[in-house]
């Protein structure tokens, strides 16, 4: 059954913001997907339903380019989560964050989760051009042998300086994950948020490859473990009947389903 | 006239044929080192400028007929008389729409050309509206005598496979001046802001090379159109604060290059409207519009490969998949009962071909979709297809329905992880996205429950063996302005392209024999009603009268009376068909079923000035 007749309605929202081409709609194609195929500039925004255990969480996967900066603040309108991305090759997509797409997250939630990712990872750090999870390693080994398989040990010396970045030879960074949690600091000062009844910077900064699948499982876990409380008050006010949960449950996702009901 | 505006591919140096101002003699000059300069970069092969003043002509008003027309000889005169009757049967069968005179043309340069020419007023007795026709007289021509290569036996240029990117292309190479089209977008400021092959920063000194010509002839007030070297068209456009040119070796006439550039120009205005580019250009002449646009290539990139292999663009019509016309019905009785506010279109769309539009009532009383706006929507969709599990709303402007508002289209394909099926929805209200998902719910709902899905997946092209006449390969059948279809979308019809026309180059060329074929037709000095065209491996039929226009490719050995009578069943086959080839009765909804308190308030409400509002339509 494709899509079902049944009607799924989310139980909360995760947007993904970032300047164009910081690779969001690679990252959510990789979490979502396994896969990491090339994509195109995505055009306004996409939706996606993702079954997290007997919850219905939806995903925008917005536009990073500017035309469509209007729709930003619809998007995020009441979110739950937002996910800040940036590519670590990249120094401008950092800035473009504060720049440009803070100020779209005013209309979400106030008890918004904030996670920062700096992506493509595995242009300028050995270990993130290893597949993460035992169990998906050979899928990946298939896909991006070219680019990474054999190169990872042989390339790992070459100074970060070099420009070249198409065969899989490091690439400088341009962002350090000191920069991204400085950022994060700012972000909840913007919202007027205290530090220590936050959570903490190193939580939610990620480094992530959506070509590798670096830390991405971890990105979207994390997110959507940290959203259930949230989760749990919308469904008591809503006061959901029970049979819709054990249906979603049957046709979740198994593996990672059982870590998420607790 | 003619002959003065019609390149006959002889040396005339640089040549401006409508000098009204004076300043075009002194400048003559930097128009020729324009000339020369962009020659250098595009047509090495005449570096010499010398050289590219004698093969270039340029022209600043409308060209009589493309170069293409230039190749008489071998046209036959042909006999006749077998083919009064069936010319009466046609004519019958399409019911007097002829006054038929007769009229001969003859061509100076060898052998006769016979053509139904409803020029007005090159000749007296230049009354005549379909002259062949009554006399049976159809216009031959052998292709292969040509002076030099012709276009018609041209191969198409495969192109490289789309995830392939030609951003990176070295502008030098050779392999780049070899494109067969190159399209190029331009700000008024010289600013490049697209290029079909090769970045736009390695290009931009040729770029500016162009603006100087568009601005140089812009001086003494006239209008940069076409520049014609003997391996290249290279033909201008401007639009607002845009220039588009196209250089082109296709042999496509000027008006069709012209077309195609008008496309990519309204696929631009789709995304950011006509007012915000005439804004930010006010505000800054040189503006980087790259900005706004980056990331939209690919969708540009799409565009003109469709247009180079899809006739739909050709022929300014939507093509159908052909469908029994109860499911057809079914399919738009369920559109049409998911509906919310607001909600304006509702399109289905399988194997990119339309299966069916329902349309808000208050939308329909003072406008269709023209088939152009459907072809950057079906663009839109083929480019957003990247990752097709999710449902996509995404802000839009049709240009011919209104260049200066935006639509919010939903785009979710019903059948994963195939996705064929794909439905659109058109709303005027940005913040609908939820209300309209919900409509695809319901009607994904509806086909479920009437299988619609595997019904729709039966449905498919069909083949011309199913018209029944041993001689007929292809056609393209595009019918107007009858009574049936007025204010309806402009469609055709045509049938899967089989053997010999399998392969891309073949295909390919078939296109280009239609495109000479239309070229033709839609001549502006000399348009023909129709032509009888004997190409070297196939033989070409084009007719236009005022219900349809009309496109056959034969075997090369039909003879003209078998192709006559081909054409007359064929015209009798599509009739009986015609409930399953075309979208007859699109169907319309009411979004606004109380009046009182309709949308409209609602609307304006929620406009939002940051982006240009929305539809003031309803
Ligand atoms: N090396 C590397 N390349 C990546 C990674 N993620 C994405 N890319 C590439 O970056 C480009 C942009 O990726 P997208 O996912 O389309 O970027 P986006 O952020 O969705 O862009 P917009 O939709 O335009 O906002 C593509 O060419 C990807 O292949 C990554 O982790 N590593
Ligand atoms: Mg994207």
């Amino acid at each position: 059954m494709p899509e079902g007749s049944k009607m799924k309605k989310p139980d909360v929202k995760v947007v993904i913001l970032g300047d164009m081409n910081v690779g969001k709609t690679s990252l959510l194609h990789r979490y979502t997907e396994r896969k990491f195929k090339d994509t195109i500039s995505t055009v306004g925004g996409a939706f996606y339903l993702k079954q997290w255990g007997p919850y219905n969480i939806s995903i925008w996967d917005t536009a990073g380019r500017e035309q469509f900066h209007g729709l930003g603040s619809m998007y995020c309108r009441g979110a739950a989560a937002v996910i800040l991305t940036y590519d670590v090759t990249n120094w401008q997509s950092l800035a473009e964050l504060e720049e440009r797409f803070l100020s779209l997250t005013d209309t979400a939630n106030h008890d918004c989760i904030y996670a920062i990712v700096g992506n493509k990872a595995d242009l300028t750090d050995p270990k993130a051009q290893l597949p993460q999870d035992s169990d998906r390693v050979s899928e990946d080994r298939a896909e991006c042998e070219e680019e990474t398989g054999s190169q990872v040990l042989s390339t790992c010396p070459t100074p970060p300086a070099s420009p070249a970045s198409l065969s899989g030879v490091m690439v400088h960074k341009q962002v350090g994950h000191e920069d991204a949690m400085a950022l994060y600091g700012r972000i909840l000062r913007y919202k007027g948020l205290e530090e220590n009844g936050s959570l903490p910077a190193e939580k939610m900064c990620f480094e992530t490859s959506a070509k590798t699948g670096y830390n991405v499982d971890i990105l979207f876990e994390t997110l959507f473990d940290l959203v259930l409380p949230s989760i749990l008050r919308k469904r008591n006010e809503n006061q959901q009947s029970p049979t819709v949960d054990l249906e979603d449950c049957r046709g979740g996702n198994n593996k990672r389903g059982k870590t998420a009901c607790c | 006239m003619e002959s003065e505006n019609q390149p006959r591919g002889e040396a005339e140096g640089v040549k401006i044929h409508d000098p009204p101002s004076e300043s075009s003699i002194p400048a003559a000059d930097t128009l020729a080192t324009s000339l020369s300069l962009l020659g250098n970069h595009m047509f090495p092969e005449h570096a010499n400028p010398v050289e590219i003043n004698d093969n270039t002509i340029v022209n600043k008003e409308a060209p009589a007929e493309s170069v293409l027309s230039d190749a008489p000889a071998g046209e036959q005169s042909l006999d006749a008389e077998p083919q009064v009757n069936q010319v009466k049967e046609l004519e019958t069968e399409e019911s007097g729409i002829f006054e038929c005179q007769n009229s001969m043309y003859t061509q100076p340069a060898g052998g006769v050309t016979e053509e139904a020419d409803m020029s007005n007023g090159q000749d007296d007795s230049g009354e005549f509206v379909v002259t062949m026709l009554a006399r049976g007289k159809l216009e031959e021509q052998g292709v292969g005598v040509k002076g030099r290569s012709s276009p018609l036996l041209e191969t198409g240029t495969l192109e490289a496979p789309a995830f392939l990117s030609h951003r990176d292309e070295d502008v030098t190479a050779e392999s780049w001046r070899q494109h067969r089209k190159h399209v190029f977008v331009l700000s008024e400021a010289g600013k490049p802001i697209y290029s079909r092959y090769g970045s736009e920063e390695a290009l931009s000194s040729t770029m500016g090379v162009m603006m100087a010509l568009v601005s140089f002839v812009q001086s003494g007030d006239n209008i940069i159109r076409s520049v014609y070297s003997e391996e290249h068209t290279v033909v201008f456009l401007q639009k607002g604060p845009l220039v588009l040119v196209c250089v082109s070796s296709s042999r496509q006439s000027e008006q069709q290059l012209r077309g195609e550039l008008l496309y990519v120009y309204y696929q631009i205005i789709s995304m950011l409207t006509q007012a915000s580019i005439a804004r930010i250009f006010e505000h800054k002449k040189n503006y980087d519009l790259r900005r706004l646009l980056a990331g939209s290539e690919k969708i540009l990139d799409g565009l003109l490969n469709l247009v180079d292999s899809d006739p739909s663009f050709l022929l300014a019509a939507v093509h159908c998949l052909p469908l029994a016309s109860s499911l057809r019905d079914s399919l738009s009785q369920i559109l049409q009962k998911a509906i919310t506010p607001n909600l304006v279109f509702s399109i289905l769309i399988a194997k990119n071909q339309l299966l069916t539009i329902v349309q808000e009532k208050t939308v329909i009383e003072d406008a269709r979709l023209e088939p152009a706006d459907v072809h950057l929507l079906l663009n839109l969709i083929g480019a957003s297809s990247a990752f097709q599990a999710g449902e996509i709303w995404t802000p839009i402007c049709l240009p011919l329905f209104n260049p200066d508002c935006y639509f919010y289209a939903y785009i979710s394909y019903l059948d994963p992880p195939e996705c064929t099926v794909c439905l659109l929805l058109l709303s005027t209200d940005k913040e609908a996205f939820y209300a309209v998902a919900e409509c695809k719910r319901r009607i994904e709902e509806a086909m479920v429950a009437q299988n619609s899905l595997s019904l729709i997946a039966k449905a498919q092209s069909y083949s011309v063996s199913q018209v029944g006449v041993s001689d007929l390969r292809h056609f393209m059948y595009k019918p107007f302005d009858v009574p049936d279809n007025y204010r309806q979308l402009t469609q055709f019809t045509s049938p899967e392209m089989e053997a010999p026309y399998s392969s891309e180059e073949e295909k390919m060329r078939l296109l280009d024999l239609y495109r000479y074929m239309h070229s033709r037709i839609h001549s502006t000095s000399r348009p023909l009603k129709l032509i009888y065209h004997v190409a070297e491996r196939e033989t070409l039929l084009a007719w236009v009268t005022s219900k349809f226009e009309l496109y056959t490719c034969f075997s090369p050995l039909v003879t003209k009376a078998c192709a006559i009578t081909a054409i007359t069943k064929l015209l009798r086959w599509i009739k009986k068909e015609e409930d399953r080839l075309f979208i007859r009765y699109p169907p319309k909804y009411s979004t606004t079923p109380n009046p009182s308190k309709s949308s409209r308030g609602g609307k304006s409400d929620q406009q939002d000035s940051t982006d240009n509002g929305f539809l003031s339509l309803l």
